[in-house]
């Protein structure tokens, strides 16, 4: 090969030098004030006391809202789906509940319903890069729709394909209206992302009329009102009185895909044939 | 307006193939915008993408343009902080292709975000604990840098100097900070490069995804075919113009860089397999590989675009001598590169999405494979940001300064 060598010696002490200069360039660039401050805070976060403190922080919180979905009463009616798609005004190709028939391992059927698990450590507010999203300190995860620019990254994220998107302009409500109760959100932009809320606006109008949602049906989400067989609870888990957190306590329950490290706030009671 | 007519007409008659060239490149930017009218008019219904599998030819398009364009900071990087001078000559050449390859991303993302009149949120809603919000912020920010490391070039071409006779002037000045900003430039495409593997091996719930070595990869991968895609560019305008403008030493150089890092991506990439199918069994991800096996013809794509055709001949060509001396074979290379990053930003894109997620605690096969071909409308908007980068090469190459400044002013 006729070619000369790659470096001479003075380039390579140049390129030494380079770096060198580039790591201290880096290391004074993390004594800039609010760079320095925000890296602090980054790593704050990270230490096991700071977690558990934040983690207290939150059982502190005043509520922390969850479901129980018994799927040994399931009857596989589907009206959970349509009284979400009427309130919450979500057209057919966008459930934010949507309804699957299953079985277990040894073959029996049952009912498969999944709203949004609300998880604590919820991937698509993590991935959203402009806070569009974002776990409240009651549990709910929630969304602006005017800071999204619908680059769908949440969806990509979600484990469970809870979220949809707007790919279309909306005309008029979901057509579930009629039979199943009035409009109670607006329709979302074309072009951002949705996903279930927990019918938060209930939730929200609720406490502030001193109502307790869970418990008094103007406060407590469409689909848990709608089951003709109780098999959805919904309720406050820093209350342990509570109905769902009594039930939470006696019954066996387990979360969608728990091995993720989500931590849902949407708990399921196994149905008949299924071992944990 | 007739005499603007007449001398086209002459400019026609006396340049037909560069004529035939601008219509062809006509016609590409007019298929674009009629889709991108179509699309802000009606919105994203008017592609294949769906719930299930929301990113597609586009996300490819944007990944494929930023990998090509990194040819800009690996070469600047040689020059301005290795200080290996003999790679100089290519350097504004690399910048310019950056240039594009950047402005081509982001005009396909714009396209590919439910809502382009908020392209700007993330600069001022910071997420920083998302890969995607780290990703914006640096190219933009390196888009500014390869603003600035272009702009000389700008400045020291002709049509500029003939009414802005202090451009050169200006231009000396600012090349004066390209070692700094280059620096800048640097730290910015390691970040972002790699966050953009990142943006899918952070997911945990996507087993085909989840992995370490997807950031490494991307980048690795983009230095080697965006060095050698700039090195093919280079041969191919140096036939077209009939004159070469850089030495054979020098593009024996950068073959070698290139090769090597074809060399290094072929290497991590082997690894990552071994370490993710032969040593190891994950269910989910066995799983999910067979399924896209048995449904997709993503096994022989893996194999033969990403692997043999996209890395392997590429690095034969590079590192052989007596090959990568042949104009023939370097664009052979530089075309199968090209291919083979392409083929790689798909497969990793679809192979994650088109497997369905497995939520349910049942054991009904409850979703298949979500098939996803694009529809007339991206295909249309990806013709229209490739026409857009032929558009900006040929005026590029034309009007800019872009190789040696003795060669200015004489095609």
């Amino acid at each position: 090969m006729a070619e000369e060598k790659f470096f001479t010696r003075r380039e390579f002490i140049t390129a030494l030098t380079a770096i060198g200069g580039s790591a201290a360039v880096a290391i004074a660039l993390s004594e800039i004030e609010p760079l320095a401050e925000l890296i602090q805070r980054e790593l704050a976060l990270e230490l096991p006391e700071v977690r558990r403190e934040v983690a207290h922080a939150r059982g502190k919180a005043r509520h922390h809202w969850a479901m129980l979905i018994d799927l040994r009463k399931c009857i596989g009616c589907q009206y959970c789906v349509y009284a979400c798609q009427a309130v919450n005004n979500v057209p057919d190709d966008m459930r934010w509940n949507v309804y699957v028939p299953e079985v277990t391992q040894t073959g029996v059927p049952f009912h498969m319903t999944r709203p949004c698990m609300h998880c604590q450590d919820a991937p698509c507010t993590a991935v959203c890069p402009t806070r569009a999203t974002w776990v409240r300190d009651d549990g709910i995860v929630i969304m602006d729709y005017s800071l999204c620019i619908g680059c769908r990254y949440c969806q990509v994220a979600c484990p469970y394909e809870a979220r949809t998107f707007n790919w279309k302009a909306r005309e008029g409500d979901s057509g579930y209206q009629a039979e199943w109760g009035a409009a109670e959100v607006e329709p979302r932009p074309r072009g951002v992302a949705e996903k279930c809320t927990f019918c938060v606006h209930r939730i929200d109008r609720g406490l502030a009329q001193g109502l307790v949602p869970g418990e008094d049906r103007p406060a407590t989400p469409a689909c848990v009102n709608i089951c003709p067989v109780e098999a959805r609870v919904f309720g406050d888990l820093n209350d342990p009185n509570s109905r769902i957190s009594r039930l939470i306590d006696e019954l066996p329950t387990f979360r969608l895909r728990e091995d993720l490290g989500t931590e849902p706030n949407v708990y399921y009671v196994p149905p008949e044939g299924m071992t944990l | 307006m007739t005499t603007a007519i007449a001398t086209l007409r002459r400019q026609v008659r006396a340049y037909p193939v560069f004529a035939t060239w601008l219509m062809f490149l006509g016609v590409m930017l007019l298929v674009g915008l009629v889709s991108a009218a179509a699309v802000l008019w009606v919105g994203l219904d008017v592609t294949n993408l769906s719930n299930r599998v929301p990113w597609g030819l586009w996300i490819t398009v944007d990944l494929s343009a930023i990998a090509l364009g990194a040819g800009a900071f690996s070469l600047s990087t040689i020059v301005y902080i290795f200080r290996v001078k003999s790679f100089a000559p290519i350097a504004r050449m690399a910048v310019f292709v950056g240039f594009v390859g950047y402005t081509s991303a982001m005009l396909a993302l714009v396209m590919d975000i439910g809502r382009p009149d908020r392209f700007w949120h993330p600069m001022v809603y910071w997420n920083v604990h998302s890969v995607l919000w780290e990703v914006t912020m640096c190219v933009i920010f390196y888009s500014a840098v390869l603003v600035f490391e272009l702009a000389p070039a700008v400045l020291e071409s002709e049509a500029v100097v003939k009414r802005f006779p202090r451009g050169p002037q200006i231009a000396h000045v600012m090349h004066r900070f390209t070692p700094v900003v280059s620096v800048v430039g640097l730290g910015l495409s390691l970040l972002h490069q790699s966050s953009l593997g990142a943006t899918y091996g952070v997911l945990a719930a996507r087993p085909l995804w989840f992995k370490p070595t997807l950031p490494v990869m991307f980048i690795v991968s983009a230095v080697a075919a965006g060095s050698t895609f700039t090195l093919a560019l280079t041969v191919f305008y140096e036939n077209v113009i009939g004159k070469r403008q850089i030495s054979s030493k020098l593009r024996g150089h950068i073959a070698m860089f290139a090769g090597l890092m074809m060399l290094a991506y072929l290497y991590l990439k082997l690894w990552d397999f071994l370490a993710t199918f032969y040593y190891s069994h994950l269910p989910a991800r066995v799983e999910a590989n067979t399924l896209l096996e048995s449904t997709t013809p993503y096994g022989t794509t893996f194999w033969w675009l990403e692997i043999v055709l996209g890395a392997l001949i590429p690095a034969i060509i590079l590192l052989t001598p007596a090959l990568r001396r042949q104009d023939l074979w370097v664009l052979l290379g530089g075309f199968l590169a090209v291919g083979g990053v392409i083929a790689n930003r798909w497969n990793v894109t679809l192979s994650g999405l088109v497997v369905p997620m497995d939520w349910s605690p049942g054991a009904a096969q409850l979703f298949s494979v979500q098939p996803y071909t694009p529809s007339l409308a991206e295909w249309g908007v990806a013709i229209g940001v490739l026409g857009y980068a032929l558009t900006m090469f040929t005026l590029g190459l034309r009007f800019l300064p872009l190789f040696n400044h003795e060669a200015h002013g004489e095609h």
